[in-house]
């Protein structure tokens, strides 16, 4: 409608300078514009302030459109800024629940499987038994058939691990002192450590959380464990103990974590690190990249499953050749709250 | 020595452990499942009965409290293969149920004979 005025306006200006030009010229022409100079300056003076007043006007409306649509620009951009952050954090949430269900999937199968393997190792076991009975003991078929026996407990040890990963335990949970627990696992860590690894102890904050002490010795050995093993038996472990407030950004790479508090360990080796494909494969059962007969690739998905059942979170940063830092964090126990409780999980 | 009743799904166990415990002189019937099992306590009554107790059809801690009842003299051993849910809540389910004693597999064999021994022993000394 602006636009409809503008130019309607301008038609009624430019009309109104033709008549004020053919008077003019009239007047000219008649030679009376000596007797009408005064009114005629008069007329032009209006229709020029007319004109200015317009011109600016325009200057104005124009200049004011450009700050809002440097606005309006300025607000799309801040949204789709918005929209894209959470629909990476949806994302990631998805990937994270994904790898606990896959986790979760493959400990029921691996549970089933361990049911008729220890059939299978059984059945062995005995028929093997049985034949080493019926050989003279200091035949070789002896000798290799007690190999076979080694290889059948080899077996059993195995699918034992397994059952521990898959099996649904009930565990106590209870306040617990992070700093304590650390210590006391790092004092039953030291002495199975090479002379060559220094390990690092750090409390930046204290922190109390609901867990149970087994399992977190449990998580430190493995980790403590898997680091040193990547370390070549020479070089530092950095354990750092601190807190984390909720909304702390660093709390967006565990988008499935409840918002909270919570208790941050960090767990840096100097080691050889990862490559992307090994980081994210990390936490799978039975994914190792030792070689045969030198780890269950168990460790780290025990270590996973056992931060969910503390409804905590783990994360791996990690450069191959610089070492790896492994990020955990556990649910802050508020408030007073000793003694036990029992709580079962998944 | 004794009469053994062995309940065991599993065609190799079976058969391993059936060898197993007639070269220590017993004397074994074997069944395939609970149902088979129950059918043949109708006629026989075994010193011993070792069972399975994750089996198709009725399963071995059903066969354990029938059995139990209508023999209470006799010996109950259960064996598990673990894996599946809660395989020791089974077990000590089955000890409280009437089974003397459990075992995990893989078994040590010449743990379970003495066993058997043991039980049988016990019996002995009873009757």
């Amino acid at each position: 409608m602006n636009t409809a005025k503008k130019s309607s306006l301008a038609y009624l200006t430019a009309l109104v300078g033709i008549i004020i030009s053919f008077t003019l010229w009239h007047l000219i022409k008649t030679n009376t514009l000596d007797l009408y100079v005064a009114w005629i300056i008069l007329g032009m003076g209006i229709a020029l302030s007319f004109l200015l007043a317009v011109l600016i006007h325009t200057i104005q409306l124009g200049s004011h459109r450009a700050v809002s649509s440097a606005q309006i620009s300025k607000d799309l951009k801040k949204e789709t800024a918005a929209r894209t952050h959470a629909e990476e954090g949806r994302q990631r949430l998805e990937v994270a629940l994904l790898q606990g269900q896959k986790l979760q999937a493959i400990g029921t199968l691996a549970g089933g499987i361990a049911h008729d393997f220890n059939n299978i190792l059984y059945a062995v076991k005995g028929y093997t038994e049985m034949s080493r009975e019926d050989v003279p003991q200091d035949s070789v078929t002896y000798k290799n058939l007690g190999k076979v026996l080694e290889a059948i407990a080899r077996g059993q040890e195995l699918v034992a691990r397994i059952l521990t990963f898959s099996r649904r335990q009930h565990h106590d949970f209870s306040a617990m002192d992070m700093d304590t627990t650390i210590e006391a696992a790092l004092a039953l860590l030291r002495p199975t450590i090479p002379a060559g690894v220094i390990i690092d102890y750090q409390v930046k904050a204290h922190s109390t959380i609901l867990g149970n002490q087994t399992l977190l010795h449990q998580i430190l050995v493995n980790v403590i464990n898997n680091a040193v093993d990547a370390m070549d038996e020479q070089g530092t472990i950095t354990l750092t103990l601190t807190r984390v407030v909720a909304g702390d950004p660093e709390l967006e790479r565990f988008p499935q974590l409840s918002r909270q508090n919570y208790c941050k360990i960090e767990i840096k080796d100097t080691g050889h690190g990862m490559d992307q494909q090994t980081a994210e494969r990390m936490f799978e059962p039975f994914f190792t990249t030792k070689e045969v007969g030198k780890g269950t690739g168990l460790g780290l998905s025990i270590v996973h499953s056992i931060m969910q059942e503390h409804q905590g979170g783990i994360a791996v940063t990690s450069k191959l050749g610089r070492g790896t830092i492994l990020t955990l964090l556990f649910p802050e126990q508020q408030g007073e709250n000793h003694g036990k409780n029992s709580a079962s999980r998944r | 020595m004794a009469k053994i009743l062995l309940v065991e799904d599993d065609e190799l166990v079976r058969d391993m452990l059936m060898q197993v415990l007639q070269r220590a002189s017993h004397q074994v019937t074997c069944a395939n499942d609970g149902e088979a099992a129950a059918e043949i306590l109708k006629t026989v009554t075994p010193d011993v009965m070792v069972t399975d107790i994750i089996m198709p059809k009725k399963s071995g801690i059903t066969l354990i409290s029938e059995v139990k009842n209508r023999h209470p003299t006799m010996e109950i051993i259960a064996i598990s293969g673990g894996g599946r849910l809660d395989p020791t809540g089974y077990l000590d389910l089955s000890e409280s149920l009437g089974a003397s004693v459990s075992f995990e597999k893989p078994i040590d064999n010449t743990a379970l004979l003495m066993a058997i021994d043991l039980l049988l022993h016990g019996k002995k000394m009873v009757s």
